[in-house]
């Protein structure tokens, strides 16, 4: 396997007086599917938090390398200024796809928004990057002028993954990414994702508490047993 | 015998882009007894078709059709002659429990409201629902009652909201995704509850699901549908093991363990549904014929199937 691009040490984590994370460790390389398993309430999801920043963890370190050299920076001792410019590099797509989208913007708008946010790209340039990234995700073009409430879960999913890849991320947590489709839909977006990763060279933290799926999707599994990690499968 | 039979039922909302057809020309019987599922993916039709059975659908749907129960026709009754079946002689279990709980009552006085409706008194009532608590597998009733709907897990969620549709102990119970979001252990559960709710109370059972799995382990019959409308119906073990229509056999081999082969493009819009058989834009095998021609039910290898290619074998 080629080079780290997330390393995460002796993660500790509590809200209050639950441990919830205790002494995570792990690395993911580039181009790489680490598989993420466990039961509800192991700390999948606070893992996945975690890493992108959505969490404080009470200890620990969480590196992300800059892609092909091995210079790392901690993500927990930078400034939130510093954490921000590297926030594009590091997505996350979450379990409830219905809730992911703005309910009052156009789908369309909604996929551009990121890299109206991040780069200076003009008017015409967003919407041909756009058109592109619909294309790549199989989204047709009807569906673009569309509310996200008028769109079903798996075409709302490839919306989600449009807006995630717009900034061409190193590193994409997928939080449960299927759970709430159909195993066709569900087939259509794992397959949509490991075509992406084939293009881009993304590497990606599969949450899942479906061991068939991970066991299809990934190169590796970590099992999550009551916020400790108790083995890593190769496969 | 049959408890109920559909017959033709059409179901149509309309929108500013058109008439959107959810459901086209569903036939099935579920006989006394019996596990009946529906299985398909989202926006196939399946839950419309469960709703229509006790006319929950919006006001602006129009429907056409037959559906007859223990031998009335529903479509032609009152609603206070409705009013005496829904709950009572058919009860549904509705998809997301979460959101179908009252989240500012504790769970003992949602299910209190069910018994004051049958008029029987709150401590005979409270007795009979926390014998069905136990016996659906909530251990420590008591405690439970005394929680609200957000300290319960999905799996128990699902568990009361069972209690409180077989509190009337229906003749018919319409269960509508109970195993969607939920984690394996949960599923599990499910899986157990709905063996036992079988088993002991010999309920007949309407279950729409798009997880394959659960209709093999509880259907005795299932009918697969697709763009609003029925494609293959037969023996649930039969259609999960050794499916007939292209769209049934698409659907198992997008299982994980059947090697997660996606099925390639969308379904049709229901706005403008395609000539010929809804599926043949998909289908591998389709030809001329499939694209001019919309395919009828058939009889074939003991069941029925809604494909050209098997009309000419």
């Amino acid at each position: 396997m080629s080079s780290s691009i997330l390393t995460v040490n002796e993660l500790e984590m509590s809200f209050e007086t639950v441990e919830v994370l205790k002494n995570v460790s792990f690395s993911v390389a580039a181009g790489e599917t680490l598989g993420l398993f466990g039961k509800s309430g192991s700390g999948k999801t606070t893992l996945g938090r975690c890493i992108v920043g959505l969490e404080k963890p009470s200890a620990g370190e969480i590196f992300i390398y800059k892609k092909n050299t091995q210079t790392k920076q901690n993500t927990l001792n930078m400034s939130r200024r510093e954490f921000r410019k590297l926030r594009p590099k590091i997505q996350m797509i979450f379990q409830h796809p219905e809730t992911s989208l703005d309910p009052r913007m156009k789908v369309f708008e909604s996929l551009i928004e990121p890299l109206r946010l991040h780069t200076d790209l003009e008017r015409a340039d967003l919407i041909k990057r756009g058109e592109e990234l619909a294309k790549l995700t199989g989204l047709l073009p009807e569906l673009l002028a569309r509310y996200p409430n008028q769109l079903s879960g798996g075409e709302i999913q490839r919306v989600v993954l449009a807006r995630i890849m717009s900034l061409s991320p190193d590193f994409v947590v997928a939080d449960e990414p299927t759970s709430m489709l159909d195993a066709s839909v569900q087939a259509q977006i794992l397959r949509l994702m490991q075509k992406i990763q084939r293009e881009n060279g993304v590497s990606y933290l599969l949450i899942s508490h479906d061991l068939e799926v991970l066991k299809k999707v990934c190169n590796r599994i970590a099992y999550l047993e009551n916020g400790t990690i108790s083995s890593i499968e190769e496969l | 015998m049959s408890l109920l039979e559909v017959k033709d039922l059409f179901v149509e909302f309309p929108s500013m882009e058109g008439s959107v057809k959810a459901v086209s020309r569903v036939a099935f019987d579920v006989k006394e007894g019996e596990t009946f599922g529906i299985i398909g993916e989202s926006g196939s039709g399946k839950s419309v078709v469960g709703l229509s059975l006790l006319r929950l659908l919006p006001a602006n749907a129009r429907i056409s059709g037959n559906i007859c129960f223990a031998g009335k026709d529903l479509f032609s009754l009152s609603p206070s002659e409705l009013r005496e079946i829904r709950g009572k002689r058919i009860s549904l279990m509705p998809q997301n429990p979460a959101g179908t709980l009252n989240p500012t009552l504790k769970n003992g006085l949602q299910i209190a409201e069910v018994f004051e409706r049958r008029r029987i008194g709150k401590s005979e009532g409270m007795q009979k629902a926390l014998s069905l608590m136990k016996k659906l597998f909530l251990r420590n009733p008591e405690k439970i009652c005394a929680f609200y709907p957000h300290q319960l897990s999905g799996g128990m969620q699902q568990r009361l909201i069972a209690t409180i549709s077989l509190s009337f102990e229906p003749e018919l119970l319409i269960a509508d995704e109970p195993t969607k979001g939920l984690d394996p252990e949960a599923r599990e559960g499910t899986v157990e509850l709905f063996m036992k709710i079988k088993r002991e109370y010999g309920k007949t059972l309407l279950l729409i699901t798009h997880d394959l799995n659960l209709a093999y382990e509880i259907c005795d019959r299932v009918a697969v549908m697709y763009a609003g409308e029925i494609v293959e119906l037969d023996k649930a073990s039969k259609v999960l093991q050794s499916p007939s229509h292209p769209y049934t056999k698409g659907l198992l081999q997008a299982q994980p363990r059947n090697g997660l082969i996606p099925l390639g493009g969308q379904s049709p819009s229901r706005i403008k549904l395609p000539e010929g058989c809804f599926f043949h834009e998909r289908c591998r095998h389709a030809n001329i014929e499939c694209s001019k021609l919309h395919p009828e039910m058939i009889n074939y290898n003991g069941g029925r199937v809604r494909c050209h290619l098997l009309s000419l074998r």
